[in-house]
């Protein structure tokens, strides 16, 4: 026991020796995050704490912290991760004009608990090979469950929360009895049972094991790249990308965001960091190092803008992903998607 | 006396803390959940899990104990080297084997791209079935997780005097015969404990299932949790899970009540090796090779093709740091918890106390709590013990390296327990006896006679405990502190996002620092047979 006390002591001086900092909880894990840390301390001398998990498990240790909790910002994918913290109360609003004037209303927090930092969509990737022009124009997430595409479809699993979202916008849209129906027949449309994430559907497609894939667009920038290795940029130039839903009510979005918590013990440097994310610099780096869509008015990284620039978004508010959340994977249970 | 009644129990109290907490859910409320999981997923769930663990457990059968009984009752080609290699397949994590299985079979996978290549097949031939479906998961486990039942089995083989063997001999037994009839029976409880832990962490296994897509119990929880946002009820199935396993432990231990495995030590003969020769012989070590090839010369071979097509710098400060912090907590972990079991362990026989001994049997069914839901019991003891201990003194143990480690020696206490335990089984009463004739008590015949007695035994826990602790990695996502990553957590982050050559590295690494352990344990093995012949 001895080495442990020794240890907790060490730990416990050692963080009490560097002022400035910002403790970040954050459920993103790219390697283009960690550059972005290092160039916040750079640029204002604060050092950037990261315990990165899965959002749900991060919620669940703010919430047992409590007034202890030593984190100031909430970073991660998906509005219904920041939905399930700003329903506890645990953020506090964000006042920097410098913030909100770069991002829509649509994009924040009912009170600005929360704001999106980048943004990404839930696209189709097809074989040109195998799928008519026919078949693509006016294509809908909708269309997926017509008899046409019977065995030719990929999907990830339910368990991810992407799909948990994208059901969640159907319901608010279509309504659950709808949606369920248009569940049933996706999975009657499926070329192989659920399995891989959204990299492993593009890759099925460009092998040829099934015509149509459903992902999040950033995975085609990373995989043109190269720097996913020689397999997946040749599998990318094989497919193409199309964005669902142009001619009725647009492309499923979803976000990063970040919010500073309520019990921050360094709310200044909170604050700075968040302005620090929707900084044009950053955005920039976001969408060139991350493949993301921008927040703040910046152009596209050259491998996302060969795929189209302007496409049409759905505009509900991603606010209702979180709470639509348990009737979506309820309805994908009921529908036996894996 | 007294002391050594209550400093286990006290100890052991803070540890089991955590476990109660998970426990106390099934006294809460019941949300309406409950209705949607078992109209439409628990029978799957469950059904699963029941598959998944009978796969699982033939599998480990089979292959542990065939093993274990070539290499100690025959001579064949390479059996020196068989003997410690088979242990091997233990430094890969199932959840690693998984992603490297992937990366070979999947469809365009590597070893179907090599087929291919070989005999110049065409680009849409595919000679490997899937992987990702419950026959690949039961095929992952059966192949990292077999060297359990190997080590145990292997041990109670060396212990069979050949005199039992001899006399079954006499009265007409064939090869088959002593194998079924004597030895078999014989090794039934080393076998059973080895299974015992390989059924503990299957089901407790997150990685190599949610790779699959597989939905056992466990992904169940997770999704509750996760995708429900019902915590509470996420506990409760897991606490379901855990009576279940607890329900199996004491049915295995009542199975063994009042049987003696033990030998006489005065008439105990070491068994003569039977020389094979020619096709038995190739074999033999043919059928010893395969579970080495699979669960760990293929893997290996699959993280080195990722790790040269990595385009990105691998040594890294991230890597050695992840390294460092890995090493030591690992080892930091392995003595604590060695040294809990052998107080404990001590205290039961030294105080004959029942009770300690039900204790300790509790704490052992930690190894099969899944890794998040204990972190969630760590997290609600810690911020209590802060509130309530902590509050006048100046610092807190939430998030420090304090619950990590609390989770590591719940998570592998049972290894610990049952290197000691079996350490302690073969030291005769008579010595504790003769020792407290003498005037031996308490810690002096704790320090001064069973630990020289126990050193390999404690030993063996230590090198368990942390092979054990570099594989861990949900537990480590959540209870670590600021800027501490392991490698299995380097892993994970990218193997989440399948960027498996930048994973490449960190996991070779969990994979080399979890050999080293493997070695020494080997040497033992060796060194035991040695001492013996």
């Amino acid at each position: 026991m001895k080495k442990v006390f020794s240890i907790i002591l060490i730990s416990v001086l050692t963080q009490g020796l560097i002022a400035k900092e910002v403790n970040v909880y954050t459920s993103r894990h790219y390697d283009s995050d960690d550059a972005l840390y290092q160039e916040f301390t750079n640029e204002t001398g604060i050092k950037v704490n990261i315990i990165s998990g899965k959002g749900s498990a991060l919620l669940e240790r703010l919430k047992f912290e409590g007034t202890n909790s030593p984190a100031d910002i909430f970073f991660t994918v998906d509005a219904g991760n920041l939905w399930k913290v700003q329903k506890e109360g645990l953020f506090q609003p964000i006042k920097s004009t410098k913030v909100l004037s770069k991002v829509p209303i649509n994009f924040r927090g009912p009170n600005n608990e929360w704001t999106a930092v980048a943004k990404r969509s839930r696209v189709f990737f097809y074989n040109p090979k195998k799928v008519s022009a026919d078949e693509i124009k006016n294509i809908s997430y909708e269309s997926l469950a017509n008899d046409n595409w019977r065995d030719r479809i990929v999907i990830r699993s339910s368990n991810n929360m992407y799909n948990q979202s994208l059901v969640a916008s159907l319901i608010a849209k279509n309504g659950e009895k709808e949606t369920e129906a248009w569940a049933r027949a996706l999975v009657r449309n499926l070329a192989r049972k659920p399995q891989g994430n959204d990299r492993a559907q593009i890759m099925a497609v460009a092998n040829g094991e099934a015509d149509l894939a459903v992902a999040n667009s950033y995975y085609i920038g990373i995989m043109l790249s190269g720097n996913a290795g020689i397999d997946q940029l040749n599998a990318a130039k094989k497919v193409k990308m199309t964005f669902p839903n142009q001619k009725t009510s647009g492309a499923h979005v979803n976000i990063s965001g970040a919010g500073i918590l309520k019990n921050a013990p360094n709310p200044e440097n909170a604050n700075l960091f968040m302005e620090f994310l929707l900084s044009d610099k950053v955005q920039e780096i976001m969408v060139k190092k991350s493949y993301e869509y921008p927040i703040a008015d910046v152009p596209l990284s050259s491998e996302m803008a060969s795929l189209g620039v302007d496409f049409k978004e759905d505009n509900s508010s991603v606010k209702r992903f979180g709470e639509l959340n348990p009737a979506a994977i309820k309805l994908m249970d009921r529908a036996g998607w894996k | 006396m007294f002391t050594w009644k209550l400093l286990p129990f006290a100890v052991a109290i803070i540890f089991i803390a955590p476990i109660i907490i998970v426990f106390s859910s099934l006294f809460g409320t019941y949300s309406d959940t409950w209705n949607h999981l078992i109209e439409f997923v628990l029978v799957d769930y469950v059904s699963t899990s029941i598959f998944l663990v009978i796969g699982v457990s033939i599998g480990v059968l089979t292959i542990g104990v065939f093993t274990a009984y070539a290499v100690t009752n025959y001579n064949f080609f390479g059996k020196k080297f068989f003997e410690w290699a088979l242990i091997l397949p233990l430094a890969i994590p199932p959840y690693i084997l998984a992603y490297t299985f992937t990366g070979l079979f999947d469809a365009n996978g590597d070893a179907n791209v090599f087929v291919r290549l070989l005999f110049n097949l065409e680009n849409n031939f595919v000679l490997f079935p899937s992987v990702r479906n419950i026959t690949g998961a039961i095929i992952v486990f059966s192949f990292t997780l077999y060297p359990y039942v190997y080590l145990v089995t292997r041990s109670a083989f060396l212990n069979q005097s050949s005199s039992i063997k001899e006399s079954g001999r006499l009265l007409g037994l064939g090869q088959v015969g002593v194998f079924s009839k004597i030895s078999l029976p014989l090794a039934r409880p080393a076998f059973i404990a080895g299974l015992m832990l390989v059924i503990m962490e299957t089901l407790s296994d997150f990685g190599a299932v949610d790779h699959f897509a597989v939905q056992t119990f466990t992904t169940g929880i997770f999704r509750t949790w996760y995708g429900l946002y019902d915590l509470n009820t996420a506990m409760q199935l897991s606490s379901l899970l855990l009576m279940i396993i607890f329900l199996f432990y004491f049915l295995e231990r009542f199975s063994r009540e009042g049987v003696n495995y033990t030998n006489d030590n005065s008439t105990f003969k070491t068994s003569k090796e039977i020389n094979l020769k020619g096709v038995k012989s190739g074999l033999v070590s043919f059928f010893c090779f395969l579970p080495i090839f699979i669960g760990f010369i293929l893997p290996i071979i699959e993280l080195i093709i990722w790790a040269l097509d990595a385009r990105v710098t691998l040594f890294n400060e991230k890597f050695i740091m992840s390294s460092f912090n890995t090493i030591t907590l690992g080892i930091l972990t392995g003595v604590l918890c060695a040294f809990l079991a052998f107080v404990i362990n001590f205290s039961i026989r030294y105080t004959k106390n029942n009770f300690l001994g039900k204790l300790s049997s509790f704490l052992s069914i930690g190894y099969a709590i899944p890794g998040l839901i204990l972190a969630v019991g760590i997290t609600r003891f810690l911020v209590f013990a802060d509130r309530n201990i902590f509050s006048d003194l100046d610092f807190v143990i939430t998030g420090s390296l304090v619950g990590l480690v609390l989770a590591y020696i719940i998570k592998s206490y049972a290894l610990a327990n049952s290197s000691i335990e079996s350490g302690y089984e073969r030291i005769s009463n008579s010595i504790d006896n003769s020792a407290r004739l003498l005037g031996a008590r308490g810690s002096i015949l704790l320090g001064k006679v069973h630990f020289p007695l126990m050193k390999t035994s404690f030993l063996t826990a230590i090198l368990l405990v942390t092979s054990e602790v570099v594989k861990e990695l949900p537990a480590t996502l959540i209870l670590r502190p600021f800027n501490f990553d392991t490698l299995a957590v380097v892993t994970y982050t990218y193997a989440a996002e399948e960027r498996m050559y930048q994973a490449a590295m960190p996991s070779l690494a969990i994979v080399l620092i979890g050999i080293v352990p493997l070695i020494f344990l080997s040497k033992m093995i060796r060194s035991s047979r040695l001492a013996e012949t």
